[in-house]
């Protein structure tokens, strides 16, 4: 933890994307309908309910109905459908 | 969009992944770079698209996480060739097509004319087709600069010409001369006088010619003089004389003197100058009040026709008993683009019966008439340069007729060019001092 502090220090000292620095990950939410993830890792469960992504810190979880991945690449996806609550989840405690 | 399209016209697949982890095999299909679109869950695992090309790269990581990888579907152009491919006819109509389309793409199809206002497009277009250039001919055999020169040969006032291809357009502009005056445009076409600027190289040796032939300026009217502006000669009078018609205005012959002012000789010119006086003219125009007048009963025949070259196929008759007719015909020729002309025409043959009824203008219809009439005269005079000072033209009503007469006050350029007299002077000795003056 200790390192995670110094690291949000430096960016923020330094005015760096922190994105960059500590590989958070990036949502871009537009309305209700869609939202675009970025700097993940993985998906983790995906049903037309639910979409779990895998993240440096930990996981997103979005929730909704008709939920569907429009595109998923290497750095970059999209969830369009009727999108209920986005939660991030520390993957470590919760483990 | 365009997206889209070039997915369709590389080819793209549907899959549908079933099996353990499939989230593992998207994962990994993300880390090799293979892209995925359209994701979404289906009852056994996930349906997905994704390009050809990516899906031959997919054996290893199906193998990899143990997952099932099923072809729900084949989009795309590659595919559409591969289903089509043993309709000959298709293929050789596309191919047909595309040499239809390289081959007439090596014709010219259409000449295009742009800032031509006093010569029509069909005037130039006719003068282009007697020098050979005519739609349909061949692209490579278009000589544009030849065309410019030929252009600028055959019209004095156009100054500047261009010619160019494009696609299979020939694209020509011109530029006219606008600063000629509307009453110098005859002299322009005729004897290339002084006052034309646009220093034509064709023309200098006619020019020199003219100049040498004496020319007075007469009075082509009767007149006070106004404003007077001499280029060359002897100015004869001075603002405010009073001239009649045929006096001379600016003498064409320079006397030469010698010390003890006696005339030794003369030199002759063209003579030129701008020259205004105000001007009487009388105006009548006279109105009869009883006319006929058509009136139409509706009775019509139509005969549309169709024509290829000589040749006239039509619908009908216009053959008729009526006492008065009225025939109309509309042809409308069929051409391509804006200058090339098929030889098929299009059109209608009206003829409407009418009967004549004596009618007579009212006291306010004569007036408009007149001046209607009167209004139409003065614009053409203002057109001509003509400046109205004044009028009294007045509008008198007689039982049978109107009449609108009076006076308008110009003021115009009242010169006219007549020969100059030709004077020889007797002594000897001028004649030969002539000769070395010349």
């Amino acid at each position: 933890m200790e390192r995670e502090q110094i690291r949000e220090r430096l960016a923020s000292a330094a005015s760096m994307p922190k994105d960059v620095v500590m590989g958070a990950s990036v949502v871009t939410m537009l309305g209700d309908f869609e939202a675009c993830i970025e700097n993940y890792r993985g998906i983790a469960e995906y049903t037309d309910s639910l979409v779990r992504v895998q993240t440096k810190g930990g996981q997103i979880r979005v929730t909704g109905r008709r939920l569907q991945i429009e595109y998923y690449t290497n750095d970059e996806m999209k969830v369009t459908g009727k999108i209920k609550t986005l939660e991030f989840i520390d993957g470590r405690n919760r483990e | 969009m365009i997206r889209s399209f070039v997915r369709w016209l590389r080819g793209y697949v549907r899959l549908c992944v079933a099996g353990y982890s499939p989230e593992r095999f998207l994962n990994m299909c993300c880390f090799h770079q293979l892209f995925i679109w359209g994701l979404e869950p289906t009852g056994k695992g996930y349906g997905m698209y994704m390009s050809v090309r990516d899906f031959r790269k997919l054996k290893p990581l199906v193998r990899k996480t143990h997952t099932k990888v099923t072809l729900e579907g084949r989009y795309g152009f590659p595919f559409f060739l591969a289903r089509y491919r043993k309709r000959k006819l298709f293929f050789a109509g596309l191919f047909l097509c595309a040499a239809l389309v390289w081959g007439y793409s090596l014709f010219i199809w259409d000449i295009h004319f742009e800032g031509n206002e006093r010569y029509p497009d069909t005037t130039l277009a006719e003068f282009l087709k007697s020098e050979g250039i005519a739609p349909a001919m061949l692209r490579s055999r278009v000589d544009c600069p030849g065309i410019v020169k030929a252009i600028r040969k055959e019209y004095n006032d156009i100054v500047w010409v261009s010619a160019s291809i494009d696609g299979s357009r020939l694209k020509i502009q011109v530029k006219e001369n606008e600063d000629t005056f509307p009453e110098e445009e005859t002299l322009t076409g005729e004897e290339a006088p002084s006052g034309d600027d646009s220093g034509q190289k064709g023309t200098p040796a006619v020019s020199d010619s003219r100049e040498e032939r004496p020319v007075d300026l007469v009075a082509s009217a009767d007149g006070v003089i106004t404003e007077i502006v001499t280029r060359s000669g002897v100015p004869q009078v001075h603002v405010g004389d009073a001239v009649k018609k045929g006096d001379i205005l600016v003498l064409g012959r320079v006397e030469v003197v010698n010390d003890s002012q006696e005339v030794i000789g003369y030199q002759y010119h063209s003579s030129d100058a701008d020259i205004f006086a105000d001007t009487q003219m009388e105006y009548t125009d006279t109105l009869d009040l009883a006319y006929q007048e058509k009136v139409y009963d509706g009775k019509k025949k139509y005969q549309p026709f169709l024509r290829l070259a000589d040749w006239t196929v039509s619908v009908g008759s216009v053959r008729n008993k009526y006492e008065h007719s009225e025939r109309v015909t509309e042809e409308t020729q069929v051409r391509l683009g804006e200058n090339f002309y098929l030889p098929f025409s299009y059109g209608m043959k009206c003829v409407k019966s009418y009967s004549l009824v004596e009618r007579k203008y009212t006291e306010e219809e004569a007036r408009q008439l007149l001046s209607l009439d009167f209004k139409r005269f003065c614009e053409d005079l203002e057109e001509k340069g003509v400046q109205i000072r004044e009028n009294d033209v007045k509008i008198h009503l007689y039982e049978n007729s109107a009449t609108a007469s009076g006076t308008l006050f110009l003021n115009e350029r009242i010169t006219e060019e007549s020969d100059t007299e030709i004077l020889t002077v007797e002594r000897k000795e001028t004649d030969e001092s002539v000769g070395t003056d010349d």
